[in-house]
């Protein structure tokens, strides 16, 4: 029992001491994620329409190696940055570009290098969910789409995606709560987000426990924040249950517009949902 | 002379080594409504998706207007804008309202501007009494809406010929006649109809002309009554009778 009021003592004199900086980290963190899931999501996106623009054997030749080009390019992307961690990406990024280029071209601020990275990772992830949101649509909807005329982008924009996109909330929600925590690999490029503090603060005064108590609690805080209100997003997007009627529909069957061989007969349903004679009328 | 709108010449489609059409040849002349008729697997649905280019035939030409429209590299959008097209399976697009439903293509496509098209499409949809359903999502109304709705969007889009593919195959038995009334509704007042059908009641009162198809051919094709009344062949004969004892 000791050894937690020790622990709140501390946390709350770390608290109360580095505060500014704890929230300013979050805020840091948040941002980052936020942005760079966005960013990440647009990536995907494209990717995925790209992907799946249709070919058949009647298109010219132009055209069919164009589009396998580009299949091949986003299968290549998606493989490497989903394939290696995300610190070695920001040091090849962040170091290779101004030493493989002489210096000639840097990063202005770390804030551009490191909504790069997250947005190139999570792009690459979200290629793939987006790919499987898209499949995941019946071809009816797409076949009703061209079948009034719209071309392969129409029909994405207006039909497939807003459907294969709810489909993917989850999975975008996921990719966010994983950027919220994953950020924190980008210490390496000296980006100063909620873990950075950590390492600055406890540097600082060697009291790691308490701080990473209180990293904990502000991690677990953003990512439950951001749990409900994804599905808060989902059931907005899922719409209303209801709807109202404007009029009567004069062409649906109901009871004295339809004859049917067991009209009034015991096995008639509507016979019995409006029996001729009330039982114990008034 | 008759206003020819479609006309298929020698149509042949294969599924790997599957022949599915082989030397198909009819005519779709204005105000012509025809149905065809036909076993399952005789190749009614895939003749039709060919003639709105849902399938690449293999060979042979189908030309709108004289236009061949099964070449390599055909504008395909363009030409399946005056060629609507209801599915045995409604395909309404799930994420919009009846009414929206009805809007985007002629937005879309037709680029006609909102208030233009939203007046447009609730003509269509007071005529097949959906009207009152604009603000539902497909997945709140029954078949047989869903059916009518995806029937008021082809329309609304102004084709020039409507293709039915079993549009009351996936409806209970009492649904079949508020769909089968809008169609009848639309023939008499002179919309040119191809209809992949087995009701064969439909086939004989509404349409005149018919085509029997049987194993990938055109077996028999000519009036209504006719076909129904004196077929010459026997394979017709056969499968009339199979639906008569019904």
């Amino acid at each position: 029992m000791d050894k937690f009021i020790q622990l709140g003592q501390d946390m709350a004199k770390l608290w109360s001491n580095y505060r500014g900086m704890y929230l300013s980290g979050m805020w840091n963190t948040l941002l980052l994620a936020l942005v760079a899931t966005a960013i990440g999501c647009v990536i995907g996106l494209a990717c995925g329409i790209l992907n799946t623009i249709p070919y058949s054997k009647n298109d010219p030749a132009w055209k069919r190696f164009l589009l396998k080009l580009i299949r091949i390019l986003v299968r290549i992307y998606v493989e490497v940055f989903r394939g290696t961690p995300m610190v070695l990406q920001a040091v090849f990024i962040f170091y290779g570009l101004p030493y493989f280029t002489d210096n000639a071209m840097r990063f202005g601020s770390v804030w551009s290098a490191a909504i790069l990275i997250v947005s190139v990772n999570t792009g690459a992830y979200m290629a793939e969910s987006v790919r499987g949101g898209i499949i995941s649509i019946d071809p009816g909807q797409t076949e009703g789409a061209k079948a009034i005329g719209m071309t392969h982008v129409q029909t994405m924009t207006h039909v497939i995606l807003p459907q294969a996109l709810r489909n993917i909330m989850p999975q975008i929600g996921n990719n966010f709560i994983i950027n919220v925590k994953d950020t924190s690999v980008m210490f390496i490029i000296s980006f100063t987000e909620f873990f950075a503090f950590h390492r600055y603060i406890t540097g600082v005064n060697n009291m790691y426990f308490p701080s990473a108590a209180i990293e904990m609690i502000g991690y677990l805080t953003m990512t439950l924040a951001a749990s409900f209100l994804l599905r808060w997003l989902e059931t907005r997007m899922d719409g209303s249950d209801s709807y109202e009627l404007v009029q009567a529909d004069s062409l649906t069957m109901t009871a004295g517009t339809y004859n049917h061989p067991g009209k009034g007969s015991p096995y008639d349903e509507r016979s019995r949902e409006y029996p001729k004679e009330q039982k114990g009328g008034i | 002379m008759a206003d020819m709108i479609l006309q298929v010449k020698h149509l042949s489609k294969a599924f790997g080594s599957h022949e599915v059409l082989r030397d198909i040849d009819f005519t779709v002349n204005r105000g012509d409504v025809t149905s065809i008729i036909g076993a399952s697997g005789s190749g009614k649905s895939t003749l039709l998706r060919c003639i709105n280019l849902l399938e690449q035939p293999t060979s042979g030409e189908i030309l709108y207007h004289g236009e061949n429209v099964a070449r390599p590299g055909f504008n395909a959008p363009a030409y399946r804008s005056h060629v609507g097209m209801v599915f045995q399976s409604f395909n309404l697009f799930n994420n919009m309202t009846v009414l929206e439903n009805c809007v985007v293509g002629q937005v879309q496509v037709l680029k006609k501007n909102r208030k233009e098209a939203t007046e447009h499409a609730m003509e269509y949809l007071e005529k097949v009494g959906m009207a009152p359903y604009i603000h539902a999502k497909p997945r709140q109304i029954s078949g047989g809406q869903k059916q009518r709705v995806a029937i008021a969007r082809a329309l609304a889009m102004d084709p020039e010929v409507l293709l039915f593919d079993e549009p009351t195959s996936a409806l209970d038995p009492e649904m079949v006649g508020e769909v089968l009334g809008v169609m009848q509704r639309l023939a008499q007042e002179g919309m040119t109809m191809l209809v992949v059908t087995h009701e064969m009641a439909f086939a004989r009162d509404v349409s005149n002309h018919v085509v029997y198809m049987n194993q990938g051919v055109i077996c028999e094709e000519g009036a209504p009554k006719d076909l129904f009344g004196a077929p010459q062949k026997q394979q017709t004969k056969d499968f009339l009778a199979r639906f008569r004892q019904n």
